[in-house]
C-alpha cells in the first residue's frame, strides 16, 4: 500500500489514491477512481534525487508518489528493475567510479587522442579549406602586420631556387609558395600558412649569416607544412573549446572560453619538435647538418633580446633544449 | 548520495491569497551522481548521449521545483533532442568556417541565418513551453512568427541603427511578446512591465560601467595599454609581456563585470519581468536580492575553478534554488481549475539550435 496523488491528465485537479500490487496488476483506489491494469503496462519515471516519482498510465493519467522508498517496495513486488543508468546515478561506488574514468578518459584524450584525431583530421580536410583559409590569413596579416619586403628580387630569387632544389625525405621537392614579407612587430621570423605557404621575413634574412641557416628555418617550416600543423592547431582548439563549453558552459561561457589558449601552447611545443626532427631529417637528405638550425635559433633569439626564454617562443619548447636536441641529431652517425 | 528528509505529506490545497513561494528540494549531492554519469556518458559516446543527458538535467531541476506541493516535469523527448542538435551543429559549422573565410559565402549564411533564427527561436519557445507540466497539465506558447521576426529581427536591428538606445524597448516588447503569448493549460499569462521600467535598470547598469571604467582608470590600468598603441601607431615590436599583460587585465575586467555589475542587473531585471507577470487572475512576485545573486555567482566561480570543475553539480543547484525561491505566486483560487487542452508535436530543432548559438532567452 503506497499513498499516491493521482492526476486526471486533463486538469490539475488532485486526487489521494492508495496504489497495491494485486497478481502482478496495478490497483490504484481513491476519490472517484479505481484502476487496475497489468504492471507491465505501467511506465515508470527514473528515480532522480528526492524528487517525487510518477508512475504513468497508458491513457494518458499518472501517479505520483513522494515516498520513494515505499515506492521501491512496490516496484519490487510488482518484479520492475530500473534502467542500469538510473541505478548507477545513485550508487555512491560506481559514481565514484565514473569521476575517475572520466578524469582518465578526459586525460587520455588529450594526450593521445586530440593529436592523432587532429592529424588524420588535417590529413583529409579538402585543400580548397586550407587555401581559402590561407588566402584570407594573408590578406589580414598584409594589411597589419606584415609589409612588401625590401629584398632584392635577385636575392630573393637566387633564395627561392634554394629552397625548390630542396630534396624532401620522402624524395620529392617543396611544392609550397615561398613569400617574403617585411615586419617590424614580428622581427625575426618565418612561419607556414594552412596551404603550407611559408612566409620569411626581411630580418630574418638579413641576421643570418649564412644562406644554409636561412635553408635550414625552411626545412623548419617544410615540417609545419608536411604534417599540416597549423590545421591540426585549428582542430585541436576547436575541439578542447568544444568539450570545455560542454564541461562548464552551464556555469560561465566567460570561464569556458578562458583556458583554451593556455591549452593550447602544448600542443604547440609537440609540433615544433616534430618540425625539428622532420627539418633535420630533410637537411641531413640534402647533406647539411642539423646543427645549422640550431645556429638559425640562436640568431633569431639573439634577434628577440625582449624574449629570453619564455615570452615569444614560449609556444616553443625551451629554445636550448632545441638547439640541444638538433646538436645531437646532427653528431649521430647518418 | 541522497541526504535530504523524504518530504512524504501529500500536497495541501493552498490557502487562497496567501502568496505560495516556489520550492526547490534538489541537492548537490544527489545531482552529483547523476550529473558525472552522464557526462561520461556523453564523452565516451562522443557527444550523441549528451541529449538524453539534457533531458535528464532537465528532469532533475524540474522534478525538485514544487508549487503548492507538486513538482514540474519535463517531457522532451532525447531523440527529438538529438536530431535538433544534429542540425544546429551543422549550422554552427557553416557559421564558423563562414565566418573564418570572409568570402560572400560570409553575407549568405549570415543572412540565411539572420532569416531562419526568429522562426526557430519561436519554436524553441514552443518545445520548451509545450514539454512543460505541473500537475499533468502542460504549458504552451503561442506566439506568431509575424510577432518573433518583429521582436527579433526588426527590433534587432532598429537597436543597433539608434546604437542601441532601443535596446531597452526591444527587450521589454521581446518579453511581452514571450509572456503574453504564454499559457498554461488553457489559462493565458499576461505582462505589465512597462518600457519606462526597463529603461531604469539599462540606465543604472550604464552608470554602473561607467563607475567601472572610473575606477579602472584611477588604478592607473589604462597605462598597460599604451606600449601597445604605440607599437600600433610607430611600429616597432610588441613586448609579449605587455601583450599578455593587458590580456588578462582584459579578462579580468570581464570577470569582474560578470560577478559585480552582472548579478545586480540581472536580479532587477528577473525580478521586474516576474513580478508584472500574471497567470489568469494569479500574481506572481519575484523578490531575487542582487546581493544574494552576486554572493552565490562569485562563490560559485571560485569554487568551481579551485575544485576543477567538481563542485559544478552543486554550483547548479545552488543557483537554481535562489532563482526558483525568488518566485512566489499568489493564487486566486485553489489552482485545481486549470484544464489542459489537446496534445501538439513539435520538433527540438528551434529549441536546440537557439541553446548551440548561444541566444540565452529564458530570463
Amino acid at each position: 500500500m503506497v499513498q499516491a496523488s493521482y492526476f486526471d491528465g486533463q486538469s490539475t485537479r488532485v486526487r489521494e489514491v492508495v496504489l497495491s500490487i494485486v497478481d502482478s496488476d496495478l490497483v490504484v483506489t481513491g476519490e472517484d477512481v479505481n484502476v487496475r491494469l497489468p504492471f507491465a503496462q505501467v511506465q515508470v519515471d527514473e528515480r532522480l534525487g528526492r524528487a517525487s516519482r510518477r508512475l504513468r498510465l497508458p491513457d494518458g493519467t499518472f501517479c505520483e508518489v513522494r515516498d520513494l522508498e515505499q515506492l521501491d517496495a512496490l516496484l519490487q513486488a510488482a518484479g520492475h528493475r530500473d534502467g542500469w543508468v538510473d541505478r548507477m546515478q545513485r550508487h555512491l561506488q560506481l559514481v565514484l567510479v565514473s569521476c575517475v574514468v572520466f578524469v582518465l578518459v578526459v586525460a587520455a584524450a588529450y594526450k593521445w587522442g586530440l593529436p592523432i584525431a587532429a592529424e588524420v583530421g588535417a590529413r583529409h580536410l579538402p585543400p580548397a579549406l586550407s587555401q581559402a583559409l590561407t588566402t584570407q590569413t594573408l590578406r589580414v596579416l598584409d594589411g597589419t602586420w606584415l609589409k612588401e619586403s625590401k629584398i632584392s628580387a635577385e636575392r630573393q630569387a637566387a633564395l627561392t631556387w634554394q629552397f625548390h632544389a630542396l630534396r624532401l625525405p620522402d624524395g620529392g621537392t617543396p611544392n609550397s609558395e615561398l613569400l617574403f614579407r617585411r615586419s617590424r612587430q614580428l622581427g625575426s621570423n618565418a612561419f607556414t600558412l594552412p596551404d603550407g605557404t611559408i612566409i620569411l621575413l626581411d630580418d630574418l634574412v638579413k641576421s643570418m649569416k649564412d644562406d644554409r641557416q636561412i635553408v635550414a628555418v625552411l626545412s623548419h617550416e617544410l615540417g609545419h607544412a608536411y604534417a599540416h600543423h597549423s590545421l591540426q592547431l585549428l582542430l585541436q582548439s576547436s575541439a578542447v573549446g568544444a568539450f570545455l563549453t560542454l564541461y562548464v558552459g552551464d556555469i560561465s561561457a566567460l570561464l569556458a572560453a578562458a583556458p583554451a589558449a593556455i591549452v593550447q601552447a602544448k600542443y604547440s611545443q609537440k609540433l615544433e619538435q616534430e618540425a625539428d626532427d622532420y627539418g633535420a631529417a630533410l637537411m641531413i637528405k640534402n647533406g647539411m647538418s642539423p646543427a645549422l638550425l640550431a645556429d638559425a635559433l640562436r640568431t633569431i633569439l639573439a634577434s628577440h633580446p625582449e624574449a629570453s626564454k619564455e615570452g615569444y617562443l614560449s609556444s616553443h619548447p625551451s629554445t636550448d633544449a632545441r638547439m640541444k636536441h638538433l646538436r645531437e641529431l646532427a653528431a649521430a652517425p647518418h | 548520495m541522497e541526504y535530504a528528509p523524504a518530504n512524504t505529506t501529500p500536497p495541501a490545497a493552498p490557502v487562497i491569497g496567501t502568496p505560495q513561494q516556489l520550492r526547490f528540494t534538489g541537492t548537490g549531492a544527489s545531482y552529483f551522481g547523476i550529473w558525472i554519469v552522464n557526462l561520461l556518458l556523453t564523452i565516451v559516446t562522443l557527444g550523441i548521449y549528451s541529449a538524453w543527458a539534457k533531458v535528464r538535467r532537465l528532469q532533475y531541476f524540474y522534478r525538485h521545483t514544487e508549487l503548492a506541493g507538486t513538482g514540474f516535469d519535463f517531457h522532451g523527448s532525447p531523440k527529438r533532442i538529438l536530431l535538433g542538435r544534429i542540425i544546429a551543429f551543422v549550422m554552427l559549422v557553416a557559421y564558423n568556417m563562414s565566418v573564418r573565410l570572409h568570402s560572400i559565402w560570409t553575407l549568405v549564411v549570415i543572412l540565411v541565418l539572420a532569416a531562419i533564427l526568429p522562426w526557430l527561436l519561436r519554436n524553441s519557445l514552443r518545445f520548451r513551453l509545450y514539454n512543460t507540466s505541473w500537475r499533468g497539465t502542460r504549458f504552451h506558447f503561442r506566439g506568431s512568427v509575424g510577432g518573433a521576426y518583429r521582436v527579433f529581427l526588426l527590433n534587432g536591428f532598429l537597436s543597433f541603427i539608434t546604437l542601441y538606445l532601443m535596446v531597452p524597448f526591444a527587450h521589454q516588447r521581446l518579453k511581452a511578446y514571450q509572456h503574453d503569448n504564454s499559457f498554461f493549460g488553457q489559462t493565458r499569462f499576461s505582462f505589465h512591465a512597462r518600457p519606462g521600467q526597463f529603461y531604469l535598470i539599462y540606465l543604472m547598469m550604464l552608470a554602473g560601467f561607467l563607475a567601472f571604467g572610473i575606477v579602472l582608470a584611477m588604478a592607473g590600468i589604462g597605462g598597460a595599454f599604451k606600449p601597445l598603441l604605440l607599437a600600433q601607431q610607430h611600429g616597432g615590436r610588441i613586448d609579449p609581456k605587455a601583450m599578455l599583460k593587458a590580456v588578462a587585465i582584459i579578462y579580468g575586467a570581464l570577470i569582474l563585470i560578470s560577478v559585480i555589475i552582472g548579478p545586480v542587473i540581472h536580479a532587477l531585471l528577473t525580478n521586474l519581468i516576474w513580478s508584472n507577470t500574471r497567470l489568469g487572475e494569479h500574481r506572481i512576485e519575484c523578490h531575487m536580492s542582487p546581493l544574494q545573486l552576486m554572493w552565490v555567482t562569485v562563490s560559485n566561480l571560485v569554487l568551481v575553478v579551485v575544485t576543477c570543475g567538481l563542485f559544478i553539480p552543486w554550483a547548479m543547484v545552488r543557483m537554481t534554488r535562489l532563482h526558483v525561491e525568488s518566485i512566489s505566486i499568489t493564487p486566486a483560487s485553489d489552482l485545481q481549475e486549470f484544464a489542459d487542452t489537446p496534445a501538439e508535436d513539435l520538433g527540438a530543432v528551434g529549441a536546440e539550435t537557439a541553446t548551440v548559438f548561444d541566444f540565452d532567452i529564458a530570463l
